[in-house]
């Protein structure tokens, strides 16, 4: 009976699409046998890897129960929203047959929409051929960087913020403006201010964002009414956070609840908006990211004031973390929890509880949350460019979002023409129309994305470290995070 | 002249490489046909990769752009890099307390097998069955024996009084941890200690008797001497494999907490396909290799004292 429980959860996991490394995390936190395990992991060498944290989406891969009919191979109905109405391009078409192929980081199940949205395309387009090529996101960037390396890239590559400074940087990407140019229909006020940060550079747009999400707060209802505590609303100032979070800490051991998933880390890009702006304070000097601010005294308060959460165990411990079934949210351990826009699909996939989403606290000096998404470029290796971008441009039109991530729940468009399709998904979270909100108000494009980001965050993690060990204060790891941090930022100086 | 003649005259072969017979020269044969398809699988696909490396540790290559000549840049680089004294004094510590730990324990085992009782076969496949599970599933299972509150360790120190640490979550105890998951491969080596004490000819261990050593006498100048170059192999693979290893640190531990598991091969991993920095990367391949070849030699130069091949003479 254990084992079949075991196949079941080894089953689950792989159903959303976990890196091995994950699964392992997770199976063993599961407490699953070896054998499952072993199996489980075996099995995984076919299966797409899981978004980081910092991934803006994640696919749905369970439907709810007003879902519409699935089609043969995919959960959705190809014939929902086919019908456009499509952009005409000011490009011409291709006089022979031409083949562009297409880079993604999709999971298996919503891979099947992207090859309903080829499908279409290749209709309308009978002298356009698109390959698609599907590779899971754990190991797209060491693919397409070898790809690169050998010149060898496709004619268009699905980009996550976090790399595209750093690839447009290194002349990976053809600028777009000139195509926009000849578009008479191409309105790039329709894109939220935020969603084009990561892709400009000199004064150029090198990549059109598909989706860019804001950090909500998600919550467990049931946990809520329990504890007799009423949802959080507009009226929650992150003070009221705190108090309920510690409040609905409870147990101990692999049953407790914690009241909040996570705390700030400066190992995290994300960090600054939701964590410290709404305190005044700053990680680094935005948009260059040449100053470091983390260890002056608003941000050293900041952080101090978040540790207490810590301090009172309301927030999982490293060792915690081994105990906890992961993603602990989903499993119903968590109370709260601060998740992109993407999120709602594997928690609605995963949980068998009541959630909902409120928008992310105000705090004493600022109301701010973080944003963050993903664009396709045409690559400089892009052996029909023009192609490229007549797909691209039908891939991103507000048609395009809609068909493909506003229809199907998977959420936060780039468009804002393209979220009324979200809204009224019946895939979408209960309060999808908070999350347009959030994105409209309190969403700021303020983290790490330029080229010295990994740098930034991998010298400050370690540090950062010792304080959740218990082994460092907050304002000594500061200062120790200046000193690490201020010569790699220095580069940005020039 | 003079011994010109008398070689002549006793009709001795000139020195110089003998002749060889029809079937000593098919056996010559046959070794190079073995060894071909390593040189042939090593030139192709190692050779080249090898050579590209040197060239590219001078460059500035991030593998996005073309490189450009940095000359000795990357090496001088290193000597104010932090986290590259990290990651080299932890791959030594792993490797040290690794190979250490792992040659006595293994060698206890193999002395333990090698002894004449019923169903031992049985023993030995099961000693050595850890030897062969993968990397992966031993890497779960360890995170379960070492979590704080629920892991065997901690719980077997508890029935004495003892509070066991956060075995991969506190800086100062996840490279203990790490060191002492490294015995679950104990089996490979065991397996050649087993060997290795079969081989030992009988009639020293006969001859010692009659000489009227005792166990403990035996052991110390029989088995330690006949074994000397078998604990010398293990040494050498062993310090190489444990220095260069990176994988089962990336699962469990990715480096932390703290950078107090940061070993060589992960950091030189993240530099190369996280940060992209190729040239600087490349440079610490060769500087490792330079490490190993430094620590082998000097393996090799102490050998002398204490390694003992059947047939040699001690002075």
């Amino acid at each position: 009976m254990a084992h079949r429980h075991e196949e079941e959860l080894a089953r689950e996991l792989m159903r959303r699409g976990l890196s091995r490394r994950e699964v392992l995390k997770i199976g063993m936190r599961l407490g699953l046998g070896a054998t499952s395990l072993g199996a489980l992991l075996a099995a995984c060498g076919q299966a797409p890897a899981a978004p980081s944290a910092d991934q803006p989406a994640a696919a749905p891969t369970a439907a709810p129960a007003a879902q519409p009919e699935p089609t043969a191979a995919s959960i959705f109905d190809a014939s929902v929203g086919a019908s456009g109405p499509w952009p005409s391009s000011g490009v011409a078409e291709p006089g022979s047959p031409v083949e562009i192929s297409v880079a993604h980081a999709w999971d298996a199940t919503f891979f099947e929409r992207q090859k309903q949205f080829d499908q279409l395309f290749m209709e309308r387009h009978p002298n356009i051929i698109v390959k698609a090529e599907n590779t899971p996101w754990g190991e797209f960037r060491q693919k397409y960087v070898a790809q690169a390396a050998g010149g060898a890239l496709p004619d268009l590559l699905y980009v996550q913020f976090a790399w595209a400074q750093e690839l447009i940087k290194n002349g990976l990407f053809i600028a777009l403006d000139d195509y926009i140019a000849r578009e008479a229909d191409f309105n790039i006020d329709d894109f939220t201010p935020a969603s084009l940060v990561s892709y400009q550079r000199d004064g150029k747009l090198w990549g059109i964002p598909y989706d860019e999400g804001p950090g909500n707060l998600y919550y467990n209802k049931d946990l809520f009414d329990a504890a007799g505590i009423g949802y959080p609303d507009d009226s929650w100032d992150l003070e009221r956070l705190k108090a309920v979070a510690i409040q609905l800490t409870q147990g101990e051991g692999p049953n407790k609840i914690f009241g909040l998933a996570e705390l700030p880390s400066p190992g995290d890009t994300l960090m600054a908006p939701p964590y410290l702006f709404p305190f005044g304070a700053e990680y680094l000097t935005e948009p260059k990211e040449d100053f470091v601010r983390i260890n002056e005294p608003a941000a050293v308060a900041a952080m101090e004031w978040w540790q207490e959460l810590r301090d009172r165990g309301a927030v999982p411990s490293p060792a915690d973390l081994q105990n906890v079934a992961w993603p602990a949210f989903q499993f119903g351990k968590i109370a709260m929890t601060m998740q992109g826009g993407g999120a709602p699909p594997p928690i609605r996939a995963g949980s068998n509880f009541n959630w909902d989403i409120a928008k992310w606290p105000k705090g004493p000096q600022a109301h701010k949350t973080f944003s963050a998404g993903s664009a396709y470029m045409i690559t400089r290796d892009s052996k029909n460019p023009d192609a490229a971008w007549i797909y691209l441009n039908e891939y991103i039109s507000t048609a395009g979002q809609a068909y493909m991530w506003g229809s199907t729940g998977r959420g936060s468009p780039s468009r804002l023409s393209a979220w009324p399709s979200y809204i009224n998904s019946p895939f979408a979270p209960p309060g999808a129309t908070l999350v347009e909100e959030a994105m409209r108000t309190t969403a700021s494009h303020e983290i790490i994305d330029q080229p010295t980001g990994p740098q930034v965050t991998q010298a400050a993690g370690p540090i950062w470290d010792l304080v959740v060990a218990g082994e460092l204060d907050v304002k000594s790891a500061l200062d120790q995070i200046f000193a690490a941090v201020d010569p790699i930022v220095a580069q940005n100086r020039t | 002249m003079a011994v010109q003649q008398q070689i002549d005259q006793v009709g001795a072969v000139p020195l110089g490489k003998p002749k060889l017979g029809k079937r000593a020269r098919r056996e010559e044969l046959e070794f190079y046909l073995f060894i071909s398809l390593w040189v042939i699988g090593f030139l192709a696909f190692d050779a080249g990769p090898i050579v590209a490396s040197l060239l590219i540790s001078f460059t500035n290559w991030t593998a996005l752009s073309p490189p450009e000549f940095v000359a000795m840049a990357n090496y001088q680089r290193m000597i104010g890099d932090p986290l590259f004294y990290t990651a080299l004094r932890n791959s030594i510590y792993f490797g040290v307390g690794s190979v250490g730990l792992g040659l006595i324990v293994s060698f206890l085992l193999a002395l333990l097998l090698n002894q004449n009782v019923f169903g031992m076969s049985v023993f030995r496949t099961i000693f050595y069955l850890p030897s062969v599970v993968s990397g992966i599933a031993v890497a779960i299972l360890w995170i379960m024996i070492l979590h704080q509150d629920f892991g065997l360790i901690n719980s077997v120190l508890s029935w004495f009084g003892i509070q066991g640490p956060g075995w991969l979550v506190q800086p100062a105890w996840a490279m203990p941890a790490l060191i002492l998951m490294s015995l679950w491969g104990a089996g490979g080596s065991m397996v050649i200690y087993l060997a290795g004490l079969q081989s030992v000819p009988q009639h020293l261990y006969e001859a010692a008797a009659i000489d009227g050593a005792g166990t403990w006498q035996k052991f110390w100048t029989v088995t330690i001497p006949m074994m000397s170059p078998v604990i010398f192999y293990n040494l050498i693979v062993g310090f190489i494999a444990s220095i260069q290893g990176f994988v089962l640190v990336l699962i469990m531990t990715n480096g932390g907490p703290a950078n107090a598991t940061l070993v060589y091969g992960l950091y030189l991993y993240r530099l190369a396909f996280q940060f992209f920095q190729m040239g600087y990367a490349s440079a610490l391949a060769w500087v490792l290799l330079m490490v190993i070849m430094l620590i082998t030699a000097t393996q090799f130069y102490f050998a002398r004292y204490w390694v003992y091949y059947e047939g040699d003479l001690r002075k």
